[in-house]
């Protein structure tokens, strides 16, 4: 049934001459090319583009489409990346004509509805972290964390303090270290402790004068809660320093704590994962901002505030750390969560969470009899499973068990992140999930746990291609087609 | 809630299973003193219809594009996206899937990201590409800290004041972090002068960043300028517009060692500035130090060609601290729009796009200085947009009263520039015909009065 011609590139069904014209003929008096450009600033023929007819085009990306795994089509339970259920509702309202043909430089009095999502979009992200001072421009969430890391800097800066040092558990995501860098900081690395904690004494000996920032990700990246939160947070703060929370586990906590509330002065959300934008096949993301009020001047322009029923843009306040991209941000994105959030209103946020933990931890009272979760047996949205034993005892990796899933239509859990947990297998069902797939999900696993190492070491076995050669693919890299 | 599963009996039988008494003890281990001790105060939910009269109210309360004539630019532009961007974009199995990190399972979207790197190197001249940055501002960043490693150089960065204003802003909020300064080269004609350019470029630089057209629609002297920052051992990094390259000579031709723009013409919305794209392509000596993700084509056990995510020790999650950039999230889906977009256009499509674009801009400039008070501000020639001086220096009157009769005219650059308080930045694209241009150019005349 799969249609022979899929696979093919663009470039190989092109043939010289085709094409569509998409244009009305020129209404304006033509002129000459050569009169109006300099000559020497002009191609000699336009870019070697492929040339294919409309249907083509068509066939060939619906055909493309058909090969991917999407939370559309099959059970998607990739941790840490809150792949939940992206409501159609959301697609179509953010893409109503009214918001989507504003051009990012019209006056403020014809952008008044847009400004009003984006004001309480603000407000509701902030109620929600407890952390007032919200920027919407941040591109995904590593742009956040890297915004606020320049926030800090401005903010040390002013204080006339050489901070040069960003702390991060051993577990943190690799974007909190390269925020760290690419915001001129040196980073430290504090360890884990077997139960997956942050060792304090390690932090408590790396934690001196020179910090200005220790990033955590509560509930961390095993999907567990640190308790030791707060005391985590006096030790920094009476340092001087601040506490910066990787958000992309909000789903946990929705209306049931506040990360300002314990303890942390900035954050950012990933509401491409929390609330549902869907992940594009990567992006595009968003990555908001909140940070307590005394920081909120530093935060990038623009910030859309409220003068009595009139919404404005502030330019540039006077310690503004400037600007991180282009125009607004990502408002497509933002226009889904605000979308998301009004579904859901403040109960509906606390069922989110209340639900993305009990599916998190009925997976895991299955999973763990036969996969160890090294960190315990209660989580908080997504647990870390370790097929270490299974390594040792049969050779058989988190790889091999990540492959197989596929040949049973099941995406994935993520694999060998964090990097604490060897052989980790990170699981997070989301709350858009039913039962009945979380038991089908542990039954396979189970299953597949049972299979011969040979067989698993070349899974999977029905899908489209079997595993890539990635070492040739890195070691000679062709990265683009060419017509040799 | 109607996204969510669970009923009172899974329920039962989840706690039970789990081995606890309700939903509460399985968030004993954050403290009660951690806990939020009330309601959130937001607003009750809303269902589908209310949220959908609620949405509509608020999108039909702006005024955007399709109601009025828009002449906006400057980076954002309301070019002509054909159904087919939109009707293959829109298909779940592209945008509710996630980063190819299986690439058995995800060969669509890789090989969609491969054909993206192709057009995009066909469209600059540049040998690879990466997969997509957030916007033309971060890939500016971005080409300006690939630079810094690759020249090993510090000391500064050259950047002509006719470069996207935001761009510029952008680059000063994470140079000065960094220690290295940004050098801003005058352009009071509108255009950078080389020698002005070369008296500020020296050993310490790392590049020269220049655009072209520049934010003011002129070309530049892109290669002069080239041959300046590669005499000094510095980089080039040209920012280009996507659609000029119909007509004008590619950044791989120009000399340039790394090329970058804003992709929103390729086939997206304008949207109030994003979801946007950012395009970066590059000379193969740097590739190892290129930002984000990357598609590279293998073989199969089975000997079959495919494709995954390659280079990728250059990236985060597995350098860390020592990765090229820390993104991670990309705009995949956006990049997917420009290759259906392109593909759609093919090498004539995009060809007649410039042109008219150049044509229809060129129409409007000599409409609108047809009258006394308008002047075109810089002499240099331009693509599709333009600066208009007004004369009686009242700008923002103008723009504002010609929004009241529907038509969009310009962006003032006085809030840029405030030695121009005096000019607007106007932008024809394919879609204005030659009845909204004389429309557009009748109103000015009328100082805004009337159409
Ligand atoms: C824990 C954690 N932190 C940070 C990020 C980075 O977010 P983004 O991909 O939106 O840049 C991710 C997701 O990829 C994550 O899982």
């Amino acid at each position: 049934m799969r249609n022979q011609t899929s696979m093919r590139l663009i470039f190989e069904l092109s043939r010289s001459g085709r094409g569509s014209t998409v244009l009305p003929p020129l209404d304006v008096p033509e002129q000459h090319v050569q009169d109006l450009l300099p000559p020497d600033s002009l191609a000699d023929a336009p870019p070697p583009l492929p040339e294919v007819a409309e249907p083509d085009v068509v066939r060939h990306f619906t055909n493309l489409s058909t090969l991917n795994m999407a939370v559309d089509t099959h059970y998607y339970p990739l941790g840490s990346c809150t792949m939940k259920y992206n409501p159609k509702r959301n697609e179509r309202l953010s893409s109503l004509p009214g918001f989507l043909h504003l051009h990012p430089y019209q006056d403020e009095e014809t952008l008044q509805g847009l400004l009003q999502v984006l004001f309480e979009l603000q407000q509701t992200l902030g109620e929600i972290a407890g952390l007032p001072a919200v920027t919407l421009q941040p591109a995904a969430g590593a742009h956040g964390e890297l915004t606020a890391l320049m926030i800090a800097a401005a903010y040390f800066r002013d204080l006339g303090q050489q901070r040069t040092k960003v702390l991060a558990p051993d577990s943190a995501h690799g974007t909190n270290p390269a925020s760290a860098r690419m915001a001129g900081f040196q980073t430290v690395t504090v360890k884990s402790t077997r139960a997956g904690f942050v060792d304090v004494d390690d932090l408590r000996a790396k934690l001196d004068d020179s910090v200005a920032v220790f990033m955590i990700t509560n509930p961390n990246t095993l999907g567990l809660f640190d308790q030791q939160m707060s005391q985590i947070a006096d030790w920094v703060h009476e340092r001087g320093g601040l506490i910066y929370l990787d958000g992309a586990n909000m789903n946990a906590i929705l209306g049931i704590a506040r990360p300002g509330d314990f303890g942390a002065d900035m954050m950012h959300y990933n509401p491409h994962k929390t609330f549902s934008g869907p992940h594009g096949g990567g992006g595009p993301g968003a990555g908001p901002v909140c940070v307590r009020r005394h920081l909120g001047d530093y935060l990038p322009a623009p910030v859309v505030s409220r003068h009595g029923d009139r919404f404005t843009l502030e330019k540039l306040p006077p310690k503004s750390i400037g600007r991180v991209r282009s125009f607004f941000g990502n408002v497509g994105v933002l226009l889904r969560a605000y979308c998301y959030l009004c579904t859901h209103g403040p109960d509906g946020l606390r069922r989110v969470s209340e639900n993305a933990v009990l599916n998190a931890n009925y997976l895991l009272s299955r999973v763990k009899h036969f996969l160890p979760v090294p960190q315990g047996d209660r989580c908080m949205h997504e647990f870390v499973a370790s097929a270490s034993k299974l390594k040792k005892e049969t050779g058989v990796t988190a790889m091999d068990l990540a492959k197989r899933l596929l040949d049973y239509g099941f995406h994935a859990p993520t694999v060998y992140f964090p990097l604490t947990v060897p052989e980790a297998v990170m699981v997070e069902p989301t709350e858009t999930e039913s039962k009945e797939t979380l038991d089908a999900f542990a039954e396979t696993l189970f299953r597949i746990t049972g299979e011969t190492a040979e067989l698993l070491h070349e899974a999977p076995h029905s899908t489209l291609i079997s595993r890539p050669d990635e070492v040739q693919a890195a070691r000679k890299p062709v990265m683009r087609w060419t017509s040799e | 809630m109607s996204y969510l599963f669970n009923t009172p009996e899974d329920l039962q039988q989840m706690l039970e299973a789990i081995g606890v008494g309700s939903i509460d003890d399985l968030f004993a281990c954050i403290p009660p003193s951690l806990r939020l001790d009330r309601p959130l105060q937001l607003p009750p939910a809303m269902g589908e219809l209310e949220l959908s009269r609620h949405m509509s109210a608020l999108a039909a309360s702006n005024r955007c594009a399709e109601d009025t004539i828009c002449f906006l630019g400057g980076g954002s532009y309301d070019h002509f996206i054909p159904a087919v961007v939109d009707a293959l974009a829109s298909r779940g199995e592209f945008y509710t899937s996630y980063t190819p990190y299986q690439p058995e399972v995800s060969q669509g979207n890789l090989q969609a990201m491969f054909e993206y790197q192709t057009m995009v190197c066909q469209l600059t001249g540049m040998d690879v590409s990466n997969a997509s940055l957030y916007d033309g501002g971060s890939a500016a960043v971005e080409a300006v800290l690939m630079c810094l490693s690759a020249t090993r150089r510090d000391g500064n960065v050259v950047v002509p004041a006719s470069v996207h204003p935001e761009y510029r802003q952008i680059l000063e909020t994470y140079l000065i972090n960094l220690g290295t300064q940004l050098v801003t080269v005058p352009t009071d004609d509108g255009v950078v002068d080389p020698d002005a350019l070369a008296a500020v470029v020296n050993d310490r630089t790392a590049c020269v960043l220049i655009q072209h057209p520049n934010f003011f629609g002129c070309l530049e002297q892109v290669e002069a300028v080239g041959r300046i920052a590669h005499d000094a051992g510095a980089l080039l990094v040209q920012a280009f517009d996507p659609i000029s390259l119909g007509l004008l000579k590619r950044p791989g031709d120009l000399g340039a060692d790394i090329a970058i723009a804003e992709g929103q013409s390729l086939g997206n919305p304008m949207i109030f500035g994003g979801p946007y794209l950012g395009i970066m392509a590059c000379r193969d000596q740097f590739v190892r130090r290129l930002p984000g993700r990357i598609a590279g084509q293998t073989t199969d056990r089975r000997g079959r060609r495919c494709w995954v995510l390659t280079l990728q020790t250059r990236e985060q999650h597995i350098r860390r601290d020592k990765a090229t950039s820390n993104i991670c999230t990309n705009q995949g889906l956006i990049a997917v729009r420009a290759a259906i977009y392109l593909s759609v256009l093919g090498p004539q499509g995009l060809r007649q796009t410039a042109e008219q674009c150049l044509q229809k801009a060129r129409y409007a400039m000599q409409q609108i200085a047809a009258s006394q008070r308008f002047e075109a501000a810089f002499a240099a020639p331009t693509f599709k947009e333009f600066v208009v001086r007004d004369t009686e220096d009242r700008v923002t009157q103008l723009l504002r009263d010609s929004c009241q009769h529907g038509i969009l005219a310009g962006v003032p650059l006085g809030r840029w520039y405030p030695q121009w308080q005096d000019a607007f930045l106007v932008t024809v694209t394919e879609k204005r015909t030659r009845s909204e241009i004389d429309a557009l150019a009748k109103v000015l005349a009328d100082g805004g009065r009337a159409v």
